[in-house]
């Protein structure tokens, strides 16, 4: 899906440099949005608002609040993008905010590098099976 | 010490109306500003400073042998580096290659840094299960191995839990440190799960939903999946510790000074305090026998520390 001129929407998964969907469009106007509904039913503090307005703060991007899809179609308008560009999300939260944007625009999910690159999904359920197939793949790099 | 705002990135497109403001003047300013615009978000700001410039700063102090063999004390060589990994801020890959450059520079071998890979490996499972489990983290995974019926958990947390007013120095020094700093060291967290769910017989989600308002860390596959690990609706038997344990780890910095020194909840054996807190299992003939070689435990831990006696 190749993109011209996307927009970047920046989670709270992903606030740092390597950010796939940053490092794939370095200069495109990329958006952080404070969901307004989960910050209030989750009872959320200002402390952890603070930590992530501050490492907000240290990347390029612009800050808002409110409904966190409805703001992205907005800021993607605004700029006239042609798609939006974010990093997979893994809470369902936000990946319903994602499904929710691209029923309105055209969505990328991009994968960050990961810790360990296994062939195929490692057996999960209990930790000793996953670290038993992960582990010794891990160590290659070292 | 007053903290400075991280440094700011300027941006190269233009701003609107209603966007939030980028051009802070302190961190006082950004602490009003999200009194204002969060209204129902508590609490003044933390002392940990978010963003990449302190990520990277704290990175510099891991040391992965200390960490490896200090990890269950509070005052161990713990990285602290959950909040900056837990919202991408550093990436798990780079902090690997941040551990094995430590090792090669110091001559060090896979083993001095197996235990901190190790926990970076909890944390990527965690993920995973989270994505394979989705929304079902927020349900007991597994029946209870308490013997108590899990309607009789409490559904609300105590208020002399949530005030730190409990007179345990210990749990109320742990509840002081979560509120007021959004960090607390993964052995506390265990401590205080275990003294919740199987002392005062709370249920582990309210537990764990209060830890989410303040852990700067906070990640709920991570949180829940412990939280059930410590019930044991996640585990094969219930997460308990006692005074000495905890004595042990914390240097005794809380027993010292405790009020309720005379009349601790936590004195006694494992055997003591299981019988006490617990109720007869039914007979475990019917549970598929497996992997008798003691390890009871190590199967089934948490991202927490596994419990060290």
């Amino acid at each position: 899906m190749p993109f011209q001129h996307p927009i970047l929407w920046i989670h709270e998964e992903a606030l740092g440099p390597h950010n796939p969907a940053r490092l794939a469009w370095p200069d495109a106007p990329a958006l952080f949005v404070f969901d307004t509904q989960w910050i209030e039913n989750a009872g959320i503090s200002r402390k952890r608002l603070g930590f992530l307005y501050e490492s907000a703060l240290e990347c390029a991007v612009t800050l808002r609040k409110g409904d966190v899809a409805a703001e992205v179609i907005s800021f993607a308008q605004r700029h006239q993008a042609d798609g939006v560009v974010t990093s997979v999300p893994v809470d369902p939260r936000l990946a319903g905010i994602a499904a929710r944007v691209e029923s309105q625009y055209p969505l990328e999910r991009l994968e960050p590098e990961p810790f360990v690159n296994l062939p195929r999904p490692p057996r999960l359920g209990r930790f000793s099976r996953y670290w038993r197939e992960a582990e010794p793949v891990v160590w290659e790099g070292f | 010490m007053v903290l400075p705002l991280p440094p700011i990135t300027p941006l190269s497109w233009p701003e609107q109306p209603g966007d939030l403001p980028r051009d802070l003047p302190d961190r006082d300013a950004l602490d009003r500003r999200l009194a204002n615009e969060f209204p129902s978000a508590q609490g003044p700001l933390s002392g940990i400073q978010g963003g990449r410039q302190a990520a990277e700063s704290q990175l510099q102090r891991m040391e992965a042998k200390r960490y490896g063999r200090s990890r269950n004390h509070l005052k161990g060589a713990v990285t602290r580096l959950s909040p900056w990994i837990r919202h991408g801020v550093l990436t798990l890959a780079e902090i690997r290659e941040a551990v094995f450059a430590q090792l090669r520079d110091r001559g060090q071998g896979r083993d001095d840094g197996s235990k901190l890979i190790n926990e970076l490996g909890w944390r990527d499972f965690w993920q995973r299960m989270w994505g394979d489990l989705g929304d079902g983290i927020h349900e007991s995974q597994e029946e209870l191995k308490t013997g108590h019926d899990p309607s009789s958990y409490s559904r609300e947390l105590p208020d002399d839990v949530r005030e730190g007013r409990t007179g345990l120095a210990c749990m109320d020094g742990f509840s002081e440190e979560l509120v007021s700093s959004g960090w607390l060291h993964n052995h506390a967290r265990m401590w205080m799960a275990a003294y919740l769910v199987h002392w005062r017989r709370v249920h582990w989600k309210a537990g764990a939903d209060w830890f989410l308002e303040h852990l700067l860390d906070g990640d709920p596959a991570s949180n829940h999946l412990s939280w059930q690990w410590v019930a044991s609706c996640f585990s094969h038997k219930p997460y308990v510790f006692n005074r000495g344990n905890l004595e042990r780890y914390s240097d005794g910095r809380y027993c010292k000074s405790c009020p309720s020194a005379d009349t601790c909840p936590f004195e006694g054996s494992y055997d003591q305090l299981e019988s006490q807190l617990f109720a007869p299992q039914p007979a475990i003939r019917d549970v598929p026998s497996r992997r008798r070689n003691g390890n009871t435990r190590g199967s089934a831990s948490a991202a927490f520390a596994r419990p060290k006696r």
